[in-house]
């Protein structure tokens, strides 16, 4: 497979000039014309079954570079999908006909560089909120001036809604950006003629804070911060992806102690995340018993976090090179103990709820995603799982060691709301399974070996609880970071969400958004 | 679905002895640093490695304005004099002076959540409250959906750019008596997103806080001693008159 | 002295129709832009002849009656005027009266060409109308209503320019007008060879000999013929339809004044002429009338159109009306003359209730649709804003027809379900049921009611306006307000004081139930009335004791309470007032208005918000609830059964996962057209095709045919007559 994708490149494109592909065995780059391009990213991600990852863009001196980053397949490969033109010609081709998955990529480039997809069949209003901002604030592009953007505020003045469903009385139910109880703010609009909701379309953003700008022309160290801090319930992944990448710049080795623990406390991170996505889907059906139960093993899991690092969410944990500092392997036993006395009473719970007809009736049939729609929209993690769709990044790309460990990728068929329940469950026994590994593998010795910083790009990558991330990093030769473009698994769920949900019942809306466990903070940036 | 009702009892009670009793538990708190006594190239050398600016040197001491820390742990892992450490939660500042409000509902307040932009963690420790372990519902607090209804506009959160106009209307609904309690650094300061243009500097930015809590994330009961204070029941800690300063000596 | 006020009765009728003749020649003389105030003035004063006519009589308390000319073998031409042609009349007036004005500013508003036919075929229509009502015999009837149903038929179809439904429409109306009038006659026919006479007292004398035979055939003829003109289900297509064609000047007479001559001919043969002699008719009467009501009320909640709603509204009013002539036949028919009066009572109270509000709110919908352009509730919404002092009286009209105290339709409403529980006195099982079914049918459909105004009000009144493009809305003109007023008035004087309405109708119901509803609705509690000294001592006592005295030195009449005296161990079967309801209402609402503005807020700045939108960033007209919506629980509880729409889906994307519309179609199909009207249109059709040497496709002409079998079937009885 891995001469085979080069040779099967260099058969169907013989024009260099057009398409030539360099690299190998694990990571390609494919230079690529802009006529080429729609049909080489269809080519992979449709023929070639790859995944979509991200597209990042780069402003460099005198041209746009436009990064369309695939993996997975057969061969778990990198692809690299590279464009670029001058800086004048501000127009590149949608691939989103053939390439679903990249339609809030190339939305999100429009928005934040005023690059322009030809064919993407709805650009704007997208990050920047056309009711709050005017045209042409381009926050992404070095020439960007804040101050100029806030002081010459002129929203549109004829903003409204997007809507597609055209039915006599049909009108757009408006939620949130504040609603319900302790939600994070996101604004849904729901399309309906009353009763059941017809079309559901997610306002993203409201909590928008421009890491990736904020990240630029700061040090490596100070933006691993930010890299834990944007969204903090599952910091430690984000965090290890973006430490991932800017070793990989570096090539910088991670000693084996640290990169065990980083194991062990990435999968401790998935355990307390996955209890509280199992807590947010009880209490959505309002199973007051088992959420209150759901909830103490959260807890419960917080607790053995912040007694073991100091941290409720280990933040200040990673280094990039390792840890910040050594755990004893005393306080790693007591927590893997406590973590399996955690998994028992988790089992408990499952086996209750499998028994609770009345649970199981609002969850079943609920928030259906097919298989299809979870590979067109690139959907990831749990939510992916639950559609037959088995990827992780730990089984196809393993990063700090995950290669040498024992675990099962769980997956479900149905693609309901219970199958991604079921899918939560089935990860924590094997979160708790990995923990064990680790401290049975765990060696001595020390846990962050300083490097020195080289000028380069990578990719950084984790499978975080939600699904995969992906960091990619430019530093400079002083360790300053150039560019930082991160994407989240929520940021494609989201995607991918707004497809699934049609034609439901108002009253089940909580649920389904509780099943897809996703965070507006890691989608928003 | 009687077995939901066994299952609840034999659970038994696992709420938190606080604020009757100190909560022991490990884990409850990542508490917060204290100043030290340090001279001057020792102190710069602390100061330094505070991405936050935490520290700052006074009369040969080194204080330690919580509100800014962003528990990153550098002070107290890679500083080569590393600060002290204090595993409280009591944590709740009260910036102006006493609100007046309080004798009025001291033993049923509602609180209205807004989440201006936080990383996901202030919002989870705050859900954390209804958790059987804190369930503020004993102490008289209950978190309403709808500002009509809002004694205490809890806020998390830098305050961004997208939702300044949300925080305004939430604060414009309540109904007066009204306080705001800030929670988190980022609704204190900004945070790690101070510097970004698409945030404010936090909530002061935006509306007048009345009470502060500190911690990234506070932990849950940090939040509770926070409305503790908003409704009189609790002393706030005397900042900044008084910082963490006192005592200390090495590791 | 009788005989004087008699004949001021007389002139006062001449007058009447001397007046719209003067109006007709007027307007034929008057410049075009002088044809808004002729009709105002002429259709105001001959309104006025009416309202006097009727309230004259009533007060006089004396039937009237004038031959006017014999004719060969068909007896002699009558007027006649007795009670119940005079409430009719005076209700007529009512209505007439505020409809004059506005149809007279609405004619000013766009000077027409057309403007003068309007004037002319209006008051020949006011004219017909008034004949109807004051007829002495079937011959001189039928003459009326057929002048009655052209000259609407024409009204109708007068906009056809502006309105292509409206000839269509138009034709509907006359084609169910003339069948039902086909029916009529022959109903008369009947009824006339039977009595030898069509004199209606001839008519009236001769009834009790009929067979069963002759009665069935008789009530089903008139229950068919007038129940089409009533729109009663399932002959009701034509109704919605026409409301939607009628120009607005002219849909509130359709509404207020022709709608009751159905009512008026079902009573006037059905209780009049021929009292019932069993349940029967009086059964199925009562059974059509609830499911009419029903059906009236479920579609004009689904409805979005103002002017389809209250034409469905009216099917619903009228539905009630029926289920009370039902009920009182029934009760006839059994022997009860006392629940058979108030039932009687009732459903004339409801008739006339229905006339009032019915026309305000038709006057209210014709401003809104002329200033905005649009009907549609989905386009409207805020008008309370711009239109406060009409948006004021359209809501006293929803209240009204909602049925919620102190307005009128909550009294008649209420005595109509009263009238349902004094089945209890009846021995049949099955008409019992049939009671207690009609009345949860009336209690649904008195539910449905309020969420359907609600809706209309909130919808089109209330909440942010939902089009930018609409035209600028200013506050109505005095030509709007001025009727729509009075009529509100009206509405709010007949739910304060049923105790003083009642009277005035309970001797129109006499000769109809054989007891009087006066006596057994409104006790005369007052001292002063002269009937005091018939209550027992120890009751009137006991009344007094809770206020029923209350204002007897102020007022003249028998009281404020409207009360049902029952036997020894159950003294009052039931018992309300109003008036006093009022009183206390008021008095609460400006007790919680002290004690919030002044006791509780004492000392405290009352803040005023904005509403609380979920912290949105513009909350935009398409994100409030549109009428669909509203309405959307009850269309998906009664889909079931009613199957009101077809639902078609489509949905479109591009690129395959982008969504860019999901369109969903729905195609409204009327219950009853499902039912009747396109099968039956389907063998019309079936049928013209081979009548169509004879169909030459135009109205007007198919109208002359109907004429002419009219004037054939005359012939008939008089060729059978002379022979007889
Ligand atoms: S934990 Fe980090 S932010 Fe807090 S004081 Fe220490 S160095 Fe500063």
């Amino acid at each position: 497979m891995a001469l085979l994708l080069k040779e099967q490149i260099d058969k169907r494109w013989p024009d260099q000039a057009k398409c030539t592909c360099t690299g190998g065995p694990h990571l390609y780059e494919i230079t690529c014309a802009r006529e080429t391009l729609a049909e080489l990213c269809g080519w992979l991600f449709i023929d070639m079954r790859l995944k979509f990852a991200t597209l990042v863009v780069e402003e460099a001196s005198r041209e746009w570079r436009l990064r369309y980053i695939f993996y997975g397949g057969a061969g778990a490969v990198w692809v690299h999908v590279l464009a670029s033109s001058p800086c004048s010609e501000e127009s590149f081709p949608s691939i989103v006909e053939s390439v679903h998955a990249a339609d809030w990529h190339e939305r999100e480039a429009e928005d934040m560089f005023g690059l322009t997809f030809a064919g993407h069949p709805r650009l704007g209003d997208f990050i920047l909120h056309d009711d709050a901002w005017q045209e042409n604030v381009q926050p992404m592009r070095h020439h960007f001036d804040p101050q100029m953007a806030i002081r010459f505020r002129k929203p549109a003045a004829d903003w409204r809604p997007h809507r597609i469903v055209q039915e006599e009385g049909a009108f757009v139910m408006p939620v949130g950006p504040k609603f319900s109880g302790a939600t994070e703010s996101v604004h849904f609009l729901l399309e309906t003629v009353g009763e059941d909701v017809i079309r559901f379309t997610p306002r993203l953003f409201y909590k928008w804070r421009a890491i990736e700008k904020l990240a630029e022309a700061k040090p490596a160290g100070r933006v691993l911060l930010l890299a834990e801090r944007f969204a903090a319930t599952t910091a430690f992944a984000h965090g290890l992806a973006y430490c991932q990448a800017v070793e990989r710049i570096c090539g910088a080795e991670v000693p084996p102690r640290a990169a065990a623990l980083r194991i062990f406390l990435a999968e401790l991170e998935r355990l307390r995340q996955h209890a509280g996505a199992i807590q947010e889907i009880c209490e959505s059906t309002a199973l007051v018993v088992a959420a209150s139960g759901a909830g103490i093993v959260e807890e419960d899991l917080l607790r053995i976090s912040g007694e073991l690092t100091g941290h409720r969410y280990l933040f200040g944990m990673l280094a990039p090179g390792g840890l910040l500092v050594d755990l004893p392997d005393l306080a790693c036993q007591r927590a893997l103990r406590g973590s399996q006395q955690v998994l028992r009473q988790l089992e408990k719970l499952e086996a209750r709820l499998r028994v609770s007809s009345s649970f199981l009736d609002r969850l079943e049939e609920v928030g259906l995603v097919a298989h299809q729609v979870a590979t067109a929209y690139g959907l990831l993690g749990p939510v992916a799982r639950a559609s037959a769709d088995a990827h992780d990044l730990r089984r196809e790309h393993p990063y700090s060691g995950y290669e040498k460990f024992q675990f099962e990728v769980p997956s479900e068929e149905e693609g309901d709301g219970y199958a991604r329940l079921r899918v939560l469950f089935a990860e924590c026994r094997q979160s708790v399974r990995i923990m064990e590994q680790a401290l049975d593998t765990v060696a001595g010795g020390s846990v962050c070996r300083s490097f020195p910083f080289r000028a380069g790009a990578a990719l950084g990558w984790a499978e975080a609880p939600r699904g995969a991330t992906f960091h990619w990093v430019r530093l400079d030769d002083q360790g300053y970071i150039d560019r930082y473009h991160v994407t989240a698994p929520s940021f494609a769920n989201w995607h991918g969400f707004h497809a699934a949900v049609e034609n439901f019942a108002f009253q089940d809306f909580p649920i389904m958004l509780a099943s897809f466990d996703l965070s507006v903070s890691e989608a928003d940036r | 679905m009687s077995h939901w009702v066994f299952n609840g009892i034999r659970t038994g009670i696992k709420t938190s002895a606080y604020p009757r009793r100190p909560e022991t538990a490990a884990g409850v708190t990542p508490g917060l640093p204290r100043g030290r006594k340090l001279d001057a190239g020792e102190a710069k050398a602390l100061m330094d490695t505070c991405p936050a600016e935490v520290f700052r040197l006074e009369d040969g001491r080194v204080l330690a304005d919580v509100r800014r820390c962003i528990h990153c742990y550098r002070c107290m892992r890679i500083a080569p004099h590393p600060a002290l450490w204090e595993q409280s939660y009591e944590w709740a500042l009260q910036p102006g002076r006493e609100t007046g409000f309080v004798s009025a509902f001291k033993k049923s307040i509602n609180i209205c959540v807004v989440d201006a932009g936080d990383c996901g963690s202030c919002l989870n420790e705050v859900r954390q409250l209804n958790n059987p372990y804190y369930n503020i519902h004993r102490l008289g607090f209950f978190i309403t959906p709808t500002p009509r209804h809002a004694d205490v506009l809890l806020v998390v959160g830098p305050v961004t750019d997208h939702m300044s106009l949300a925080l305004q209307k939430v604060y414009n609904a309540m109904p007066t008596p009204k306080l705001v309690v800030a929670v988190g650094v980022c609704a204190l300061s900004g945070g790690v997103f101070a510097e970004s243009f698409a945030c404010a500097g936090g909530v002061t930015d935006v509306l007048p806080i009345d009470v502060e809590v500190p911690g990234n994330p506070p932990p849950p009961l940090a939040i509770i001693h926070g409305l503790l204070v908003a409704t009189g029941r609790k002393a706030p800690v005397d900042m900044p008159a008084t910082p963490y300063q006192s005592g200390g000596s090495g590791p | 002295m009788m005989a004087t006020s008699a004949a001021r009765v007389f002139i006062v009728i001449t007058g009447f129709f001397a007046l719209c003749g003067a109006g007709v020649l007027l307007s034929l003389i008057a410049p075009r832009q002088r044809q808004g105030s002729v009709l105002a003035v002429a259709g105001c004063l001959a309104a006025a002849a009416l309202i006097l006519a009727g309230s004259a009589t009533l007060i006089l308390g004396e039937n009237f009656r004038q031959p006017l000319w014999s004719l060969p073998n068909l007896g002699t031409m009558t007027i006649s005027l007795d009670q119940l042609s005079a409430v009719f009349l005076l209700v007529t007036g009512l209505v007439l009266f505020p409809a004059s004005i506005f149809a007279g500013s609405q004619l000013k508003r766009r000077s027409s060409p057309t403007g003068r036919v309007f004037t002319v075929l209006l008051l020949a229509l006011y004219a017909a109308i008034g004949l109807i009502f004051i007829s002495g015999d079937a011959f001189l009837f039928l003459l009326a209503w057929e002048a009655m149903s052209i000259f609407s038929y024409l009204l109708i179809v007068f906009f056809r320019k502006q309105n292509n439904d409206a000839s269509g429409a138009g034709y509907l109306f006359l084609a169910m007008g003339e069948a039902g009038t086909l029916a009529a006659v022959l109903g008369f026919l009947l009824l006339g060879v039977n009595a030898g006479s069509l004199d209606f007292a001839a008519i009236h004398a001769a009834a009790p000999g009929f067979g069963p035979g002759v009665r069935w055939a008789v009530f089903l003829l008139s229950f068919f013929g007038f129940g089409v003109k009533a729109g009663l289900a399932p002959v009701n297509f034509w109704l919605p339809r026409a409301y939607a064609a009628a120009s607005r000047a002219f849909v509130p007479v359709l509404a207020g004044a022709t709608l009751n001559l159905g009512l008026y001919g079902l009573l006037r043969v059905n209780a009049g002429l021929m009292p019932a002699t069993g349940s029967g008719p009086g059964l199925i009467a009562l059974i059509a009338g609830t499911i009419t009501a029903l059906v009236g009320i479920l579609y004009a909640t689904t409805e979005n159109d103002l002017k389809v709603i209250l034409a469905h509204s009216s099917i619903e009013n009228v539905g009630i009306v029926v289920t009370g002539f039902g009920a009182g036949m029934i009760f006839v028919g059994t022997d009860h003359p006392v629940p058979a009066a108030i039932a009687f009572v009732a459903a004339l109270y409801h008739l006339v209730n229905h006339s009032l509000f019915k026309t305000l709110l038709f006057i209210g919908a014709g401003e809104v649709e002329s200033q905005t352009g649009t009907r549609d509730l989905n386009k409207l919404g805020g008008l309370i804003k711009w239109m406060p002092m009409a948006s004021l009286a359209f809501l006293v009209g929803t209240l009204s027809i909602s049925a919620l105290p102190p307005l009128n339709g909550f009294v008649s409403e209420w005595l109509i379900l009263q009238t349902m529980l004094r089945s209890a006195e009846l021995s049949s099982a099955g008409v019992k049921l049939a009671f207690s079914l009609a009345g949860a049918g009336l209690a649904l459909t008195a539910a449905l009611a309020v969420t359907c105004f609600v809706k209309v009000f909130a919808m089109g009144f209330l909440g942010m306006r939902r089009r930018d493009e609409n035209p600028r809305v200013v506050e109505a003109k005095s030509g709007t307000l001025v009727p729509m007023f009075l009529l509100g008035a009206l509405c709010l004087g007949l739910g304060l004081l049923p105790t003083y309405v009642i009277p005035a109708l309970g001797p129109a119901v006499r000769p109809l139930a054989g007891a009087s509803a006066t006596d057994a609705l409104v006790p005369p509690f007052f001292t002063s009335s002269p009937a005091h000294n018939t209550l027992p001592p120890a009751f009137v006592q006991d009344f007094q004791g809770l206020g029923a005295q209350v204002g007897q030195n102020l007022l003249p009449g028998r009281g404020l309470v409207v009360l049902h005296r029952g036997g020894a161990e159950n003294p009052v079967i039931f018992a309300m007032s109003p008036f006093y309801m009022a009183i206390i209402l008021v008095i609460l609402l400006l007790a919680t208005y002290v004690v919030i503005r002044i006791w509780l807020t004492r000392g405290r700045s009352l803040a005023r918000r904005k509403r609380w939108d979920g912290g949105v960033r513009r909350l935009l007209p398409e994100m409030t609830y549109t009428a669909t919506g509203f309405s959307n629980p009850v269309r998906v509880i009664f889909d079931a059964v009613f199957r009101p729409t077809a639902v078609e889906d489509t949905s479109e994307s591009v690129t395959r996962h982008f969504r860019t519309a999901i369109r969903r179609e729905r195609e409204r199909t009327y219950l009853v057209d499902r039912l009747v009207f396109y099968p039956v249109r389907a063998v019309l059709m079936r049928i013209a095709r081979t009548l169509a040497r004879l169909h030459q496709g135009r109205l007007n002409t198919y109208a002359a045919y109907v004429l002419a079998a009219l004037l054939l079937m005359l012939l008939g009885f008089l060729v059978f007559q002379s022979s007889w």
